[in-house]
């Protein structure tokens, strides 16, 4: 049951650290998305958006995080007929149907299926608890892996699937495998891998499934500056404005980049590089410092959880926010290939932004609860 | 099994806190290298970053007839147009742009102006639209005395049919500012505006594609740095058969009036006509403001659809539903005898039938043959106008058809109840009267007609009426079909239905019928006229003139054995429906079952 000082059990720091993200991040899309008419309903929809999403974190504190684990599988089914919909009465944008219309509002099901994914897998790991898994207990997580990955991969949403599939894998060594294990999966991938390149047909198969705007991105990111204005255009855009934001930034709404257009999908993938560019290294390495608070609190929380549930739960949401700003980031500096992913809690996208906070608010709800003996 | 611990778990963090700072110190360290090393160096690109998309806008999709005979083309046309922030001296740009093409220097100005609240930074503002070649090319000529000109190449929507169909295909016209701050598109991006133009838009539009061109620090082009193509709009084909709208618009002539078309078995509409029509050619510029107070004012209402927005008393044609209700729920026996002498009374008020001298004593079949006003007079105050009502909503009265165009009218069917609410009167025999042979307060669409009389060709199976009968996408050469949507099928007693198709011939083909002008030696015609009277008359047998004249119906289906095609015609002001509206439905029916050939082109 419910403490009665529950709010003096909130952990303040953390609310501060997302509220602060959030905050950087909306400024960023105002920026961003600003019009000679003044601010876009873009950045209006963001503010609801991050309302929501608080109103949400605050709500996942209110059952005890067993029962949303005991609610995993139904969130994880949920999603599944989600996606499996969104083929058939999705709207399309950039050549993937990914969106549910909703009103005036698009509801993105794969976001969903994220969060849903890492809940089942902590549970799946924290009911069948062992040592160290061997393969043959993989077989029924490969499989929860492999139902929503086609999906996505359907729509096609490649970047989000590399998500699925990461988050899953990082879940998979905290609960723990056996070297040899692990050993045999990286054979098998390394053997797949080399197919891919190594064997010409299939090769030739693999990349003609690729829509020709994800084969561009992959060409530069080999090699960015064989096309500048073609493939490359996104990861060279993104790398002169970051660079050029200096150490001080150039000011809010003054990025000539961000406001000039140069930068593609600026309120969304690349709002790290709108952030670098108008504040500088000064921001992007605040806004740094509060993911790596956040992350770490959330190690911490994992670490000290009372059960397994919750420790998997935690490692796993942590995984995957971690991955999610790593792999944003990382394409926003030019360390990671271009693939759209949303920076958690900052880019525009009303579903990443409230399932961001659900998860945070797990996050805190394990925290909360790690000294309750009983539930 | 073990415990429900989280040892081994706890074991594992340090490695993914580990992990996470790594991570991020490899994210600042980048951060700290683009930034702080090399911030000069980016600073410097961003600052010379001229590089200028300039949007090339996709071809539309083209409108084709389901022969695949194309509606609409695209022809490629050049714009100049000018970006204020590339020009360093745009005063002397303006003056010398002035002088080279045949603008004024104000009007340069003005546009530049009208365009300053809404366009983004470094968005062209158009100067010219539909340049001639040779200013085109001086243009070009004199790139370096221009800095910030520039030459956009453009699809332009042409019509070569003129007012043909332009009801259906609707016009295009600039993106309104409204439309704009719902999705963030180019300005003067054009945009379907009215009928299928509209209704497509989405498929037609097709996506922009750019093309790259790298500026001097002066605003001049240095070099073309490459192009990404623009995706072409889906190309459509419809449903209408371009020379039966052919046949129909000239059949109807200088005449207010519509005619609609359609295949009962499916519900594709083969024609629809309204007249007066307009030239959506008027449009894709933009529409001057002379051009368009002509049009919104004009007393004829060119822009209105009256196929499906206007409705109409549909006068005898009605009689047909009543016939229906009275022979299916049994209320009318094929040999119940009415005398009509002319007329009939009911309380103190007198009805006239059209025929004067009266038609004598006659049964079902020849009262519908020839649309005896007194026997329907008598059979509609027998079956009570509430069933007729029903019968008449079944057939699709009363409510649109859903054919994809907009603001279609649902009509009006009364009942009692109806009347006592809306009128505030009780419902007197008079009523009944009146409503059975289609006057009074029974309103209907031309379109209705049309799928009224095509579910009787049909046997009763209702399809809904529509006019996209495939996509096809130019790029992969994709072909979607539509399928035809059944709403539903009517129960009718089958020897009804028989019955009033029997009689539906005679109106065309027996002696005394009303709708000889629809006969042709191509098939069968069956079909029935009304005459919907505008104003009521005072004298009987008084000559109408012009506004006063009644409106001209026709309803047919041919052949009347294995019906291909159903029409509706209505004339406004047009006198008799068999002497102005049957012969128009005939040349409709002749030029589709001439042709009746190959369906589809490709």
């Amino acid at each position: 049951m419910m403490d009665r000082r529950w709010a003096v059990n909130i952990p303040w720091s953390m609310v501060g650290i997302v509220a602060g993200i959030a905050l950087i991040g909306l400024s960023a899309v105002y920026s961003a998305t600003y019009t000679q008419r003044g601010p876009s309903p873009l950045f209006y929809k963001q503010m609801v958006w991050i309302g929501m999403g608080f109103i949400a974190m605050l709500l996942m504190l209110i059952p005890d995080y067993h029962t949303v684990g005991r609610y995993a599988y139904v969130l994880y089914a949920v999603s599944l007929l989600l996606l499996v919909l969104v083929m058939f009465v999705g709207r399309t944008g950039m050549g993937a149907q990914r969106w549910l219309s909703l009103g005036p509002f698009a509801f993105q099901p794969s976001e969903l299926a994220k969060l849903a994914l890492t809940l089942s897998l902590a549970r799946y790991f924290a009911e069948a608890p062992k040592q160290d898994y061997c393969l043959r207990d993989l077989t029924v997580p490969a499989v929860m892996v492999l139902v929503p990955l086609v999906l996505v991969l359907k729509q096609p949403d490649l970047g989000t699937a590399l998500m699925l599939m990461l988050t899953a894998s990082l879940i998979v060594l905290i609960a723990g495998l056996r070297i040899r294990a692990v050993l045999v999966i990286v054979i098998i991938a390394a053997v797949v891998a080399s197919t891919i390149f190594l064997v010409p047909p299939v090769k030739k198969k693999l990349w003609g499934s690729l829509k020709p705007y994800q084969q561009n991105r992959i060409r530069a990111f080999i090699d960015p500056s064989s096309d500048p204005l073609g493939s490359g255009y996104h990861a060279n855009q993104s790398k002169i404005a970051v660079g050029s934001g200096q150490i001080m930034g150039k000011g809010f709404r003054k990025g000539t980049q961000s406001q000039m257009a140069f930068l593609p999908e600026r309120h969304t993938d690349f709002i790290f590089a709108v952030i670098a560019e108008e504040r500088g290294l000064f921001g992007a390495g605040v806004m740094i410092v509060l993911y790596l608070s956040l992350l770490l609190i959330g190690i911490d929380t994992a670490k000290n959880a009372k059960d397994r549930l919750g420790a998997l739960m935690a490692g796993g949401v942590v995984s995957m926010i971690a991955l999610y700003v790593f792999i944003n980031v990382g394409m926003a500096v030019g360390v990671v290939p271009v693939v759209g992913v949303p920076l958690p809690l900052a880019s525009y996208g009303g579903t990443s932004v409230i399932t961001t906070f659900l998860s945070i608010g797990l996050l805190v709800n394990i925290q909360m609860r790690r000294f309750m003996l009983f539930y | 099994m073990q415990q429900d611990t989280s040892v081994d778990i706890q074991r594992r963090l340090p490695f993914l806190a580990a992990f996470v700072i790594v991570f991020t110190v490899v994210l600042f360290v980048r951060l700290w290298f683009l930034q702080v090393v090399k911030g000069d160096y980016y600073y410097d690109l961003a600052e010379n970053n001229r590089i200028r998309p300039v949007k090339i806008g996709p071809p539309r999709g083209i409108i084709y007839d389901r022969k695949g005979r194309p509606f609409v083309e695209n022809v490629l046309v050049f714009d100049i147009a000018l970006v204020p922030e590339d020009a360093q001296d745009l005063g002397a740009t303006i003056k010398k742009l002035s002088s080279l093409i045949k603008v004024k220097e104000e009007s340069i100005r003005t546009a530049l102006a009208d365009a300053a609240p809404i366009r983004a930074k470094y968005e062209p503002v158009k100067i010219k639209e539909e340049a001639p070649w040779e200013e085109v090319a001086v243009v070009e000529a004199h790139q370096e005395d221009l800095p910030g000109v520039i030459v956009e190449p453009e699809h332009r929507r042409h019509y070569p049919y003129g007012g043909l169909a332009s009801h259906q295909m609707g016009y295009i016209g600039k993106i309104s500012q409204a439309q704009r701050r719902q999705e963030q598109t180019a300005i003067g991006l054009l945009v379907g505006q009215g009928g299928l133009e509209k209704t497509y838009d989405k498929l037609l539009r097709g996506v922009s594609g750019r093309r790259m061109i790298q500026v001097n620090a002066a605003g001049m082009k240095v070099k073309d740095l490459g192009i990404e193509d623009p995706k072409p709009g889906t190309d459509i084909y419809l449903t209408i058969d371009l020379d039966v709208q052919q046949a129909a618009e000239e059949a109807l002539g200088a005449r207010a009036g519509a005619v609609v078309a359609m295949d009962p078995g499916t519900g594709e509409i083969i024609a629809l006509t309204s007249h007066p029509n307009y030239d959506p050619n008027l449009f894709p510029r933009g529409i001057a403001p002379k051009d368009w107070v002509r049009l919104s004012n004009d007393p004829s209402h060119p822009l209105y659809n009256r196929a499906i927005q206007s409705v109409y008393p549909p006068g005898s044609t009605f009689k047909v539903i009543v016939s229906l209700a009275g022979l299916d729920s049994g209320l009318i026996k094929l040999d119940d005898k009415v005398t009509c002498t002319g007329s009939i009374k009911s309380g103190k008020k007198s009805f006239r039938c059209w025929k004067k001298a009266g038609h004598g004593t006659l049964t079902f079949h020849r009262g519908l043959v020839e649309s005896c006003d007194v026997y329907f007079y008598t059979m509609g105050d027998r079956i009570g106008f509430d069933r007729v009502a029903q019968y008449a909503r079944n057939m699709g009265l009363g409510s649109i058809t859903g054919v994809p165009l907009t603001d279609e009218k649902a009509g009006l069917i009364p009942t009692v109840a109806w009347k006592k609410e809306k009128v505030g009167e009780p419902w007197y025999p008079a009523d009944n009267y009146i409503n059975s042979i289609g006057q009074g307060f029974v309103l209907v669409s031309p379109i209705q007609a049309c799928q009224m009389i095509g579910a009787i060709a049909n046997g009763g199976l209702f399809y809904k009426p529509y006019l996209l009968k495939q996509t096809r996408n130019r790029e992969t050469g994709v072909v979607k079909k539509t399928r035809p949507d059944r709403k539903g099928r009517i129960i009718l007693d089958s020897a009804a239905l028989e019955e009033v198709r029997k009689a539906l011939f005679g109106v065309v083909n027996e002696p005394g019928g009303t709708a000889h002008g629809a006969a042709t030696p191509l098939a069968t015609v069956a079909g029935k006229t009304g005459t919907a009277q505008v104003i009521a008359q005072k004298i009987p047998g008084q000559k109408l003139f012009g506004k006063q004249q009644d409106h001209a119906w026709f309803i047919a289906y041919a052949p009347a054995e294995k019906p291909q095609i159903a029409v509706a015609v209505l004339v406004e002001h047009g006198g008799h429906g068999g002497a102005a509206a049957a012969p128009i439905a005939r040349k409709v029916i002749e030029e589709y079952l001439k042709n009746d050939g190959p369906p589809l082109g490709r």
